[in-house]
């Protein structure tokens, strides 16, 4: 079966009945960015209490899937606006950073283009240097040509070097420039806004599968956790090269993101089998009375 | 020595043969840093990076080291500890030992941890100082549903049966049974024992019979040296089984009762009690067996 990664989904809003469908089609590990939750916080603990649920019990629920959680850490653009929280959020990223399986500092970047949002998208870059990973850029959604532009400009200006740096959510519009200065270009693959498959397919006949990323950014809008490897069956079907496929939808993210350290194919390769046996009962995600499903490690290899 | 530099140098002993040189350099390196600099952050950093330079690979202890362990905090038994979480407890001990600063940091590293940093604080709850002010948290602790982390809390670790109270102490019973975790690795839990705990699991057999469910084996240790009359109907259920281990769990039970009908009903059984006077059937061998069956 074909092993894809989503490189932008933010599963804390998500379904078991997702999670399932995920490992189904074929999604062997997930990489959640830190991002707001459509209505702004208010106070630092609630922003502790988000990272914990990252590299804590979002992972935990992952695995009972078979799905390996990998996050990145970040303040996000939107929240960027409120400074004297934003201060705080800054204090609190060191001591997540670090972390097993934080792969990247993001999503960040511009959102409205504000100078509070540019303070903090400098600060994590930083950040990012002193903590040896590579960064994943939210590009916004208004303004976006010039907000992407800016974004590389100022990770230039910080010496970070491009192979270094995902700029996510592109279009048409941006994807040239992206590539053409060395950075990965991710698309995000939204069911109305955003991409659409087949405006993706044309994207790789056009440019080639090199340092081209697709995800699904799905969260607590309408969105599709199925959009990685349905976008790949289209490719295929579309007469891309497997080869170009396999780069896109799974290739690239490991190789990028793998900078850091954090992220082996071995985890999901070598991973124990899938046993929910082993959280039967409690309030663990498996209710009483339904048949936990066992695999042997080769329902999960097999390629 | 004072028993904290023992015990700091028991665990750089075990790490010593198991980790490359690299590794260690790293660690006394950072243990350097935690001793001397009066930041929190270089500490929470190296915490945290640990995982960059020891694996999840068990120690596999021998059996000297085992007793030594032993020797050191009664109870302490790290044979199921990995490399990473025993370098995060050791960093750990060196952090400066004033209450107020221990705890903003141990509280701050509690409440920021991921899975495994709460299974290495967790389990190290029995070699932390101020243990009656930890109690709180180790019952907090208990609350969660990730199995790892509820693991290195109810087992093996002597922390729950030292200083858990009676109510919290039957949460943390009734809750391994939910989760089905094996009851012979809980230390103390025959001297623990008590009363209410097997009124509890009494109900809590009839819930799962009630909806025809299986009830795990172990729940009987529980309830042995408390048989009234409710219990000794639940045993002559358990005798009725179909399953083997339920079976002995039974008789095991009824074993140390003296009255009557206990002794008319283990005389049914002739073979189980003679491998239980010889110790063949025993609590362990019961709670072994099931999680070998449970897979």
């Amino acid at each position: 079966m074909e092993m894809y990664i989503d490189p932008h989904i933010h599963l804390v809003s998500r379904t078991t009945d997702d999670y399932e469908a995920m490992r189904k089609a074929g999604i062997v590990a997930t990489i959640e960015p830190a991002f707001w939750l459509g209505q702004p916080r208010t106070e630092v603990g609630s922003f502790k209490d988000y990272f914990s649920t990252l590299v804590g019990w979002e992972r935990f629920r992952a695995s009972q899937f078979g799905i390996v959680h990998y996050c990145t850490m970040g303040l996000n653009s939107k929240e960027a606006n409120n400074v004297t929280l934003a201060e705080q959020v800054m204090e609190l990223l060191p001591l997540y950073a670090g972390k097993e399986g934080v792969v990247a500092i993001g999503e960040i970047g511009y959102d409205d283009q504000t100078e509070a949002e540019d303070h903090f998208y400098r600060l994590q870059l930083e950040l990012a240097k002193d903590v040896n990973l590579p960064v994943l850029i939210h590009t916004p959604h208004r303004d976006k040509k010039k907000g992407t532009t800016r974004s590389m400009d100022v990770a230039e200006e910080h010496q970070m070097d491009p192979g270094w740096v995902v700029v996510d959510h592109n279009n048409e519009e941006t994807v040239k420039e992206v590539l053409d200065r060395g950075f990965w270009a991710a698309f995000t693959i939204y069911p109305h806004t955003k991409m659409g498959s087949e405006r993706m397919v044309e994207i790789v006949k056009q440019y080639g599968p090199e340092r081209i990323i697709v995800n699904s950014a799905a969260d607590w809008g309408i969105s599709d956790p199925l959009a990685v490897p349905k976008t790949a069956n289209l490719m295929r079907k579309m007469g891309i090269p497997e080869e170009h496929v396999r780069l896109t939808t799974y290739q690239n993210a490991l190789t990028v993101f793998g900078l850091s350290g954090q992220m082996d194919e071995n985890d999901w390769l070598k991973a124990p089998a899938i046993d929910q046996t082993k959280k039967l009962g409690g309030n663990s995600v498996l209710r009483g009375g339904q048949v936990p499903r066992v695999e042997g490690p080769a329902d999960r290899v097999e390629n | 020595m004072t028993p904290q530099i023992e015990m700091k140098c028991f665990l750089r002993k075990i790490l010593e043969n198991r980790v490359e040189e690299k590794s260690r350099s790293w660690l006394d390196q950072k243990v350097n840093q935690t001793e001397n600099t009066s930041s929190n952050s270089t500490f929470f950093l190296a915490f945290s990076q640990a995982s960059r330079f020891f694996n999840k690979e068990k120690l596999g202890l021998s059996k000297q080291e085992k007793e030594q362990a032993d020797q050191l905090v009664p109870g302490f038994d790290p044979d199921h500890w990995n490399l990473l979480q025993t370098a995060r407890t050791y960093l750990l001990l060196h952090f400066p030992q004033e209450k107020e600063r221990w705890f903003a940091a141990i509280n701050q590293l509690f409440e920021t941890g991921d899975m495994y940093e709460q299974q290495a604080l967790y389990a190290a709850l029995p070699l932390m100082p101020f243990p009656e002010d930890l109690l709180p948290r180790a019952i907090d602790g208990c609350r969660t549903n990730m199995t790892l982390i509820f693991d290195a809390i109810a087992l093996n670790n002597p922390f729950p049966a030292n200083y858990f109270p009676e109510a919290n102490w039957n949460q943390l019973v009734l809750k391994s049974i939910f989760m089905q975790r094996p009851l012979y690795r809980i230390q103390k839990l025959d001297e623990r024992r008590n009363p209410a705990l097997a009124s509890i699991a009494s109900d809590f057999a009839h819930e799962r019979w009630a909806a025809g469910r299986e009830v795990m084996p172990e729940l009987w240790r529980l309830v042995a040296p408390f048989i009234n009359e409710t219990i000794m109907a639940d045993l002559k259920k358990v005798l009725e089984s179909s399953d083997q281990l339920e079976v002995e769990a039974g008789l095991l039970a009824l074993f140390g009762c003296d009255s009557e009908e206990a002794k008319q009903l283990l005389q049914g059984h002739n073979e189980e009690v003679m491998a239980i006077e010889y110790g063949e059937i025993t609590w362990e061998k019961i709670g072994r067996d099931f999680q070998d069956k449970k897979g």
